[in-house]
């Protein structure tokens, strides 16, 4: 894609730092992100090109990708930055972005872990994680996965077979609901 | 000596804790007896929501945390945590709700109910380090660590998001490795203290999990440990129980026993390897205790 004026969309860049609160606008691309990013050899766009192309209004390219899906939300990067931007919530603004708008990434996994782990609160109030696991391995067809630290985990006391519900269910699902009640009038982004 | 003050915790396990890291919880609870800090859990918690609820949600992450804070609200004493991720994100929410009045009220509005941000959040090892005080801790070892090499591996949340958990510095944390000479151990001085293991992409992309990881081990063998201390049920998942996996993928031996700081300030405290779910381990660290004699 060129960089001209009808692909530089800086509204975009507008948004990422309202739900971030930080500033996409004050990196100088000194890259120290990037150098300390474990997760940056995984990524086809590191975190400083990540955004230098937000800065450019090139934010397409990096939501159709996986770079934001691989950040480990370590916050190394937003420990080291000079200019303290908070890099780590610029990649939870970019992800709450493409989430919403079940944008066009091609990490699918990821999201299927994020998505079966929020699930799993609001219909058990705690992570019920040989649920978790087992369903994860369902929906993303990788029926082997992990299957041979099963029974060594579940000997080990590990793994829980069974799971009861929190008492409190009816709070946390109002939570939930009192949330998609406050975005469907606008209150919440 | 200082007279005697009476500690006592509200205390939050984390989902972890009462699942693939039981021995956390159990060892946590019985150093916390042997000590005579007094730990009521908090009842009914819910999931402070942990790494996917921030990374698609905000609003959702800090309500679930506030939701906690409010439960936790309801026992006597401070707040003792004793997974980093759930430390991290609670004292997260506790500044973020400070310092925002816009979220404050969203999260007011979720929650129904006034956001009260007075109590303390502590990890566990603030508490052994500061509370009780390396001085009282030192003086309740009965079998200290002696010669046994630990590498003390910090990750991620324990000190960062920067100004969040404000537990130690930054970069160069030393509480650890304070505990760990307060009960007798060794420390190395090693490169990856810090370093991501890859955490819950544990589910989503195990292959990251043994990249990172294997820098990790490899990284801590070549200093020379014979263990592991850790704080973080991810952290010990990725170490502990893909161990033996990294150890095939890279064709290599590792062997290095993974143990959560309760387990080993427990052992100097005399506690037994019952009380401390030793026998939890998947790397067993049995032969190590025995050649080290001290089990």
């Amino acid at each position: 894609m060129l960089l001209s004026a009808e692909t530089m969309d800086i509204d975009f860049v507008r948004k990422v730092e309202a739900l971030s609160g930080t500033s996409v606008r004050r990196c100088f691309q000194c890259g120290k992100c990037s150098a300390g990013c474990p997760m940056a050899t995984f990524m086809e766009h590191p975190p400083n090109r990540v955004v230098r192309l937000l800065q450019l209004g090139q934010w397409q390219r990096i939501l159709a990708g996986r770079s934001i899906w691989y950040c480990a939300s370590c916050e190394t990067c937003s420990s080291r930055c000079p200019n303290k931007v908070h890099l780590a919530s610029i990649m939870d603004a970019l992800r709450k972005l493409s989430w919403d708008a079940e944008g066009p990434s091609k990490e699918s996994y990821v999201q299927l872990a994020n998505k079966l782990f929020l699930q799993n609160i609001r219909t058990y109030g705690r992570q019920y994680e040989m649920r978790l696991a087992a369903v994860f391995n369902v929906k993303s067809g990788q029926f082997l996965k992990d299957l041979m630290l099963g029974p060594k985990l579940i000997t080990k006391g590990k793994l829980k077979m069974f799971h009861k519900k929190n008492k409190n269910m009816s709070e946390i699902e109002q939570i939930f609901s009192r949330i998609e009640e406050m975005r469907r009038n606008g209150e919440a982004p | 000596m200082t007279p005697k003050k009476i500690l006592k915790y509200s205390y939050y396990p984390g989902c972890s804790l009462h699942a693939s890291a039981s021995e956390y919880d159990l060892s946590t609870r019985e150093l916390f007896k042997a000590l005579n800090i007094g730990l009521t859990e908090v009842p009914d918690w819910i999931c402070c929501g942990a790494t996917p609820a921030h990374n698609v949600d905000e609003l959702l992450s800090l309500s679930l945390c506030a939701k906690n804070l409010e439960l936790a609200n309801k026992v006597d004493g401070d707040l003792a945590v004793a997974c980093a991720a759930c430390f991290s994100r609670l004292k997260f929410t506790q500044r973020t709700l400070e310092e925002n009045d816009v979220k404050r009220t969203q999260v007011e509005k979720a929650i129904n109910a006034p956001v009260k941000l007075d109590s303390h959040v502590k990890h566990l090892l603030e508490i052994l380090a500061r509370d009780l005080g390396l001085e009282r801790l030192a003086a309740a070892v009965k079998k200290p660590l002696k010669g046994l090499k630990v590498a003390c591996y910090y990750g991620c949340l324990l000190t960062r998001p920067p100004n969040v958990p404000n537990l130690d510095c930054v970069e160069a944390p030393t509480i650890m490795e304070n505990v760990l000479h307060a009960v007798g151990a060794e420390t190395v001085a090693w490169s990856h203290r810090m370093e991501c293991c890859g955490a819950n992409f544990t589910l989503s992309r195990p292959g990251v999990v043994i990249q990172l990881s294997n820098a990790i081990l490899e990284s801590a063998k070549a200093a020379g440990a014979d263990c592991f201390m850790v704080a973080c049920p991810l952290c010990h998942g990725n170490l502990d129980i893909r161990q033996k996996e990294i150890e095939n993928v890279y064709n290599t031996s590792y062997g290095l026993p993974v143990f959560y700081m309760t387990q080993l300030v427990g052992m100097a405290c005399g506690l037994t390897a019952e009380k401390l779910g030793l026998g939890a381990l998947i790397v067993n660290p049995m032969p190590l205790l025995k050649e080290k004699q001290l089990l």
